[in-house]
């Protein structure tokens, strides 16, 4: 190894081919049912694939709940116009740092010659790939045969790439309130804790977008509407298998706890993951001593 | 020889309304195994009569896959507990109305047979509801027009 786990890769590698397009004139109850249908966090508005206009993101779908805007309305009300586009054939390490820079969660590659939208990228998508390199990778904690190997690597551990800032709400704070938080907060959801700070359940975006769909009230509390129980790690679990954990349970987050029935010390998501840009242990990171911070 | 869309279609069919919940719909699915003519997707409609849309098993099934299911392959022990459970019970907070397929083709009565057969090819699907004024009267399945085409041979 030795190397940055990224290099050499292009977009095409790790994009979703599988493209949602919504027209402008299409409603915004239409964006939601495709949104949970298709487990994406965003979709594309275009006329087709070869004339994209916007994205429409979970939060544009809060924010038109939160302005009262009727679920008939289209989405070229609320869409963010342009989408930001990267080359199919850019590195993935391009890619990143447009993220970055711009504080997108995704890009849509763009083929040069065609002028079409080809696929989508987003932080979860690069985890995928990260974790098939470890799977495969001589150094990673899932080769067990080659142990004299891992145990000289150091591995990372949870509590050194979580989010410290974990944004919370009571069971009785209106959901309102919770709408006004999240869309202030580059995070998909907020726990629900209790006066000692112990997870009590969680509300994503998702739940959000679902409550419009459905005729909810902005004005009922968080503890009527919210998920539980919450996922969680601890600290001192491994990365890998935290990410293992969220892949499988089909999960964007688990909440991180330092140990058994502790209060809240932080959350990590994918996209923390993804971050990260290197696989789940110094032996890639080692050459390349860049951790993005959040 | 009977040749139109009505002429094969069933006009004694189940419906949902968008606000059905999940559970209806599997019930559903289950009773009609039972009466040895099995289902796969069922109209929805509004209180009006026109139609919302369809839900299939197909797009009950696409909501319980894990959205990154193609790592899986990489995973060598799955073995984390509640996994099944814990897809199935994100359906318990859903209405029909909020994984069915929204914008669906429709046919109308008088249409040939032989033009329902190349909607079905070309759009992959099975089952097509037969509207008159507005109103779903009917719904042609590809089990029942492929028996009538083919009981002379």
């Amino acid at each position: 190894m030795g190397k940055d786990t990224l290099t050499g890769l292009s977009v095409r590698h790790a994009m979703r081919k599988q493209l949602i397009v919504l027209g402008p004139n299409d409603t915004i109850d239409c964006c939601i049912q495709y949104l949970l249908k298709y487990k994406v966090n965003a979709i594309l508005v275009g006329e087709n694939s070869e004339r994209a206009l916007g994205v429409v993101s979970k939060t544009d779908i809060m924010g038109a709940w939160y302005a009262g805007l009727p679920l008939s309305t289209p989405v070229r009300m609320i869409m963010n116009s342009p989408p930001f586009f990267c080359n199919p054939d850019d590195t993935l390490d391009s890619a990143l740092n447009i993220m970055k820079t711009n504080k997108v969660y995704r890009l849509y590659a763009l083929e040069e010659n065609s002028n079409a939208v080809v696929g989508a990228i987003a932080y979860p998508d690069i985890v995928g790939l990260l974790y098939h390199y470890c799977s495969h990778c001589e150094q990673g904690i899932f080769n067990k045969s080659k142990d004299t190997v891992q145990d000289r690597v150091k591995r990372y551990k949870v509590h050194e790439i979580m989010t410290k800032q974990v944004e919370s709400c009571k069971e009785d704070t209106l959901l309102e309130s919770v709408v006004e938080i999240l869309s202030a907060s580059r995070f998909g959801a907020i726990l629900v804790s209790d006066d000692q700070n112990y997870p009590k359940g969680v509300i994503s975006k998702t739940d959000i977008t679902l409550c419009y769909r459905h005729g909810q009230d902005l004005s009922v509390p968080a503890g009527t509407i919210m998920s539980t129980p919450v996922a969680l790690c601890y600290e001192q679990d491994h990365v890998e298998s935290a990410i293992k954990s969220m892949i499988l349970k089909d999960l964007h987050r688990l909440f991180v706890v330092p140990e058994k029935h502790q209060a809240v010390s932080g959350v990590l998501s994918l996209t923390d993951a993804a971050r990260l840009r290197s696989g789940s242990c110094h032996a890639c990171i080692s050459s390349r001593i860049r951790v993005d911070k959040n | 020889m009977k040749t139109t869309a009505k002429d094969v279609m069933v006009t004694s069919f189940k419906t949902l309304s968008p606000d059905s919940s999940i559970s209806e719909a599997l019930e559903i699915f289950k009773a009609s195994k039972l009466d040895g003519k099995t289902i796969f997707g069922i109209l929805v409609t509004d209180k009006d009569g026109s139609i919302a849309g369809m839900i299939s098993m197909y797009d009950v099934l696409l909501f319980l896959l894990p959205k990154h299911v193609k790592i899986w392959g990489n995973i060598s022990d799955i073995e984390i507990e509640g996994i099944i459970d814990r897809a199935t019970g994100k359906l318990k907070n859903l209405f029909v109305g909020d994984i069915m397929t929204p914008k669906i083709i429709s046919v109308t009565p008088d249409m040939h047979l032989m033009m329902v057969l190349d909607i079905m090819i070309k759009k992959h699907v099975r089952r097509l509801p037969v509207v008159s004024n507005g109103e779903a009267v009917g719904m042609v399945y590809i089990s029942d027009l492929f028996n009538h085409l083919l009981e002379r041979v």
